[in-house]
């Protein structure tokens, strides 16, 4: 074990921890204002990659038009889905919507093996993304920074824009107490819209950075992130987006020293920490790091 | 409405009665295909059922039963593998395992034991969480059970999972489970124990104003379910001939929770037919999706389904309510006999 | 509600009894191909294994069938990448009228799962690809292989590498959710050791990791590394090779026959896909009759070259069953099978298949390729001794 091995391992906790916070965001903006937890979640992960697949495969779009593409792709199909399923049940048992959410993500997930097939597929990145470039030490690839600054910058604007701008002084009214929010002639409706929307956009640029970084990418990809993205919702504290951002990078640390400070053999136990961590912290701390006690959960 | 309880036994008579006779007439004229697609359907009224106690009656929202299936099917299998068929498959298993050679219905209920143990450890914690927290805690648990089934390998024999197993489950075994967790259920919900936890669901503070002893109703719950999961992981790996740590996955758990919501949580008789009626469906559209080479349709068209129920009927198709489906099959022929 | 329901029982009904009547004509020769379809890195493998066998079947009927003018008829069922749905498609294929043998899959686990159906049926069960040499031993004497073992794949690779690469020490990555993968990693370490050759560090994921940064890592800082022996299926060949070669490790890989799909091209690209080495079924550089024939064919019924060996091998086993029927005269599954054991010498596209003295696994001629800047080359081919 040296300094550079462990220099090397937190870089790619990172870059993971990027991944999940933007995933995270998503789950938890949703979360705090109509208290659903969506599990089509991470099948919008899903659906940007699929999205940068397409717009590089088949209309050869340059790089940050591919990013815009997705941004959009994200948002138009978070907005179909509240539209479609979430609406309607809206007033319904907590369960209600939690279940519809499965069976949405199990239509989405279908749908795509459907239409793209099952098979894995890859897709070229511009060269100069895969540059090596060396950086203290390391040798780091331009992929991997443009991971980490991209997500810092969309997670910097989605903060001063919640906490600036008149919309995002409405959401957070909004996720405070929906009722008087409501009575304040806020529309609720728009509100949920720009949460779907948001959460999704950035869930699916989550997307297309796995599929950059991994160059594989399959129709059932997103079940993995979008539940381990969900547990550093909690672990952040749900409802909080700082908290999001601080538990996807807590989680993405923790995975991947799990991984490569303790010996081989434990490397397996991967998945079983991660969910025995969201467990431990339900208990302990069940308003995660920087969440409010808005309500009883234990 | 529901049906009032001394009515209950003489039309459970009738209707098992009624049941075995059918048993008999498939066992003896279906190949050995049909007859496993009726055992599934027979072990997804087991599985339905037995989560409508956790999630029906006390209203604790548990995604867990996959979990606990893995516990009891692995039990099950290694306790029934011959050992010297165990000598080829799990060379590292400790001796005192190695040596047993369980008959069936012995290793079924020690399955169904060690799951409900594991539900009463695991119990003791995540049960203090609510809603949403519950699902989430009890969906991770099927991870980590997954993880260990992976990990243990001297046990497990890791992802490569155990084949080859004895075809064991027959009609008859998963028709008498049904049986009793059907009875079990029944006799449960209409007692006293059930009505507390009818009442715990209704209103927690109530209930243990009025001295009830939620934590320990809870639990109570949790395990019971646990107990006849681990047996129907039991019998359904003895029917697939095969155990892996991805067998039981929580896209089951999501087929299971639909049964019970759809049918409405708390009713068993709605568990039943949603149970009887998606596992059907799922069945009738395979050949289909095969034939129009749509692989995945199927499960879509279900989700659908789920979603539309879900919208237009959001307490489920019964509620907590018992139709009288003895009483309106035989109508007819009341009505006839009048005539 | 009340209609409703009817209306369901009665559709239960219909199709329950629509289910009754699989139509089975006697004149026709049943045949189940049992393969992932649909989903999973397998289908790299199974869709090719598949498409060669369908291949071989419509290439028999359109020579005028078997035991005079009896047609082939091959039922395609998906394993849908599950071995749940494997066992169940097995006992399925079992309960299907006058099936004379079941082939297919292209993994040891898969096979495992629905072999052992066909055991208690007494149906032969002919596997395409999973070459596990414990298959036989583990489910009985209704299991053949059409493959080699991987014994001696993983044995040709590790004398490859040491003498011929003049390789002395190894890193030696495990998929341990994979019959197949575990048992080469065994194979190679045993052969390899026994060389010479020093196993430095070994490590282990599953195959649905897609992440492997830390074992990456791990490999980086273990010093005196000469190869990377990546034993893995196709669903995890090419991420490995994409993350070594992105962390700048330009060491060779090696690999067993899980690579021989284009996901160790597509998925780095061609630039990183580069120093290579896996073993696999002998056809390409065989220039014989049948391998001629089988090329000829393919491209002519599918308008593109064969993918891998595996379509070769699909090929193989629909030809090994057809021949045993032919030499058992019959259709009776026990007759076929006795046949299949006694195999002398059947010239098949990927070698010649004999089953010697109740050994149900063949002894053919392993192919080394060589991948260099995304180009799959033939290196090498090795015929085991004895």
């Amino acid at each position: 074990m040296n300094g550079a091995y462990l220099l090397s391992q937190v870089a790619n906790g990172l870059i993971l921890g990027s991944m999940y916070a933007l995933i995270a965001i998503g789950f938890s903006m949703i979360y705090g204002i109509v208290r659903l937890i969506n599990f089509a979640h991470g099948d919008i992960f899903t659906i940007g990659a699929f999205a940068t697949l397409a717009s590089i495969a088949v209309i050869q779009a340059p790089f940050p038009v591919v990013l815009a593409i997705v941004l959009v792709v994200g948002a138009a199909v978070g907005l179909l889905i509240e539209r479609a399923a979430f609406r309607p049940m809206r007033g319904a048992p907590q369960v209600t919507g939690f279940i519809a959410s499965l069976a949405v993500s199990i239509i989405i997930e279908n749908l795509a093996v459907l239409t793209v097939s099952a098979q894995p597929r890859t897709f070229a990145v511009p060269a100069y993304l895969n540059r090596l470039i060396p950086l203290g030490g390391l040798n780091v690839r331009m992929i991997d920074i443009a991971i980490v600054l991209l997500a810092i910058i969309l997670m910097i604007a989605l903060v001063l824009f919640v906490r600036f701008t008149k919309i995002g002084v409405a959401m957070r009214a909004t996720a405070e107490n929906y009722d008087v929010a409501r009575l304040m002639g806020i529309n609720i409706n728009r509100m949920i819209g720009i949460a779907f929307a948001i959460g999704s956009a950035l869930a699916a640029v989550a997307g297309l950075m796995w599929g950059t970084k991994y160059g594989q990418i399959s129709p059932l990809m997103g079940v993995l992130p979008g539940l381990k993205a969900f547990v550093a919702a909690v672990i952040g504290g749900v409802g909080s987006i700082t908290g999001a951002v601080l538990g996807g990078y807590v989680l993405g640390m923790a995975e991947v020293l799990f991984v490569g400070l303790l010996p081989p053999e434990y490397s397996g136990y991967r998945n079983a920490f991660v969910f025995g961590a969201l467990i431990l912290v339900l208990l302990v701390m069940p308003n995660g790091i920087l969440g409010r006690s808005t309500e009883q959960r234990a | 409405m529901s049906a009032p309880r001394n009515t209950f036994l003489p039309r459970f008579a009738i209707a098992a009665l009624v049941g075995a006779a059918l048993v008999a007439l498939a066992d003896a004229n279906l190949n050995p295909y049909l007859l496993s697609i009726i055992q599934f359907i027979g072990l997804n009224i087991i599985l339905a059922v037995s989560l409508n106690v956790t999630n029906g009656f006390i209203g604790l929202f548990s995604l867990g039963h996959p979990a606990f299936m893995t516990v009891g099917g692995y039990v099950a299998a290694i306790l029934v593998i011959p050992p010297e068929r165990k000598a080829a498959l799990l060379p590292d298993l400790p001796a005192f395992l190695a040596a047993q050679e369980w008959s069936f219905l012995p290793a079924l209920i020690a399955g169904g034991s060690v799951a409900a143990l594991v539900a009463l450890i695991v119990g003791f914690p995540v049960l203090r969480l609510r809603g949403h927290y519950l699902a989430v805690a009890t969906l991770g648990l099927i991870f980590i059970v997954q993880s260990f089934a992976v990990n243990l390998r001297g046990v497990t024999r890791g992802a490569l999972g155990l084949s080859g197993l004895p075809e064991l489950t027959n009609l008859w075994w998963v028709y008498l489970f049904c049986l009793v967790t059907i009875y079990v259920c029944w006799q449960l919900k209409h007692s006293s124990l059930g009505r507390t936890m009818l009442a715990i669901r209704e209103n927690e503070l109530a209930a243990s104003c009025l001295g009830v002893k939620v934590a320990r109703m809870r639990i109570l719950s949790f395990v019971l379910g646990a107990f006849l999961a681990g047996i129907a992981g039991g019998l359904w790996v003895h029917l697939v001939t095969l155990i892996s740590p991805s067998s039981f996955s929580f896209i089951l758990a999501f087929e299971i929770v639909v049964m019970v919501v759809l049918g409405g949580t708390g009713s068993i008789t709605g568990a039943v037919l949603v149970a009887v009626v998606l596992s059907v469906l799922t069945q009738l559209l395979r050949p289909v999706e095969e034939a129009a080479n749509l692989f995945g349709a199927s499960q879509m068209i279900v989700a659908f389904v789920v979603l539309v129920v879900l919208i237009t009927r959001p307490k489920g198709l019964f509620g907590t309510a018992e139709p009288d489906l003895v009483g309106w099959l035989l109508r007819p022929f009341r009505k006839s006999k009048a005539a | 509600m009340q209609n409703t329901m009817k209306r369901l029982a009665l559709a239960a009904v219909t199709s329950l009894s629509a289910a009754f009547a699989l139509p089975a004509l006697a004149q026709d020769i049943n045949i189940a191909a049992l393969y992932n379809v649909s989903s999973g890195g397998l289908t790299s493998l199974d869709v090719p294994s598949l498409q060669g066998a369908q291949l071989k079947a419509k290439m028999i009927n359109d020579a005028g069938g078997l035991l005079g003018g009896r047609k082939i008829v091959v039922t395609a069922i998906d394993t849908k990448n599950d071995t749940g749905e494997t066992a169940t498609a097995a006992k399925r294929a079992v309960s299907m009228q006058g099936l004379v043998a079941g082939i297919g899959q292209s993994d040891t686990t898969f096979a495992l799962a629905a072999a052992p159906l066909f055991q208690t049926a007494k149906i032969p069960f002919v596997t395409s690809g999973a070459t596990s040499p414990d298959l036989p031993g583990m489910v009985g004497d209704e299991m053949f292989l059409v493959p080699f073992g991987d014994d001696v794949q993983a044995h040709a690779m590790a004398e490859y590498a040491y003498n011929t690469l003049g390789i002395k020490t190894v890193a030696v990555w495990t998929d341990n959710a994979m019959d197949y993968t575990t048992g080469l990693s065994k194979y190679f370490k045993e052969r390899f050791t026994a060389l010479g050759g020093k196993v430095l560090i070994e490590d282990v994921y599953t195959t649905t990791d897609q992440d492997f940064s830390a074992q990456v890592a791990r490999l980086q800082s273990t010093e005196g590394v000469g190869a990377l022996f990546a034993s893995s299926g196709p669903d995890t060949a090419g991420i490995i090779i994409k993350q070594v070669r992105e962390a700048g490790l330009k060491l060779p890989i090696f690999a067993g026959d899980g690579f021989d799909t284009d996901l160790i091209v597509t998925v780095p690209g061609k630039e990183l896909s580069d120093n290579v080495y896996f073993t696999t079924h002998a056809y390409v550089g065989l220039d014989t009759g049948p391998a001629n024939e089988f090329r000829t064919a393919y491209k002519k019924e599918y308008g593109k070259d064969p993918e891998n060996a595996f379509a070769a091998l699909g090929y193989d086993t629909m030809g090994l069953v057809a021949d045993a029927i032919t030499r058992a005269g019959s259709t009776d599954p026990v007759a076929v099978t006795k046949a299949l054991a006694e195999t002398q010498k059947y010239d098949a596209v990927t070698g010649t298949i004999a089953y010697p003295a109740g050994k149900r696994v063949p002894s053919k001629p392993v192919a080394i390729m060589h991948v260099e800047k995304g180009t799959v080359k033939l290196d090498t081919t090795v015929t085991p001794k004895g």
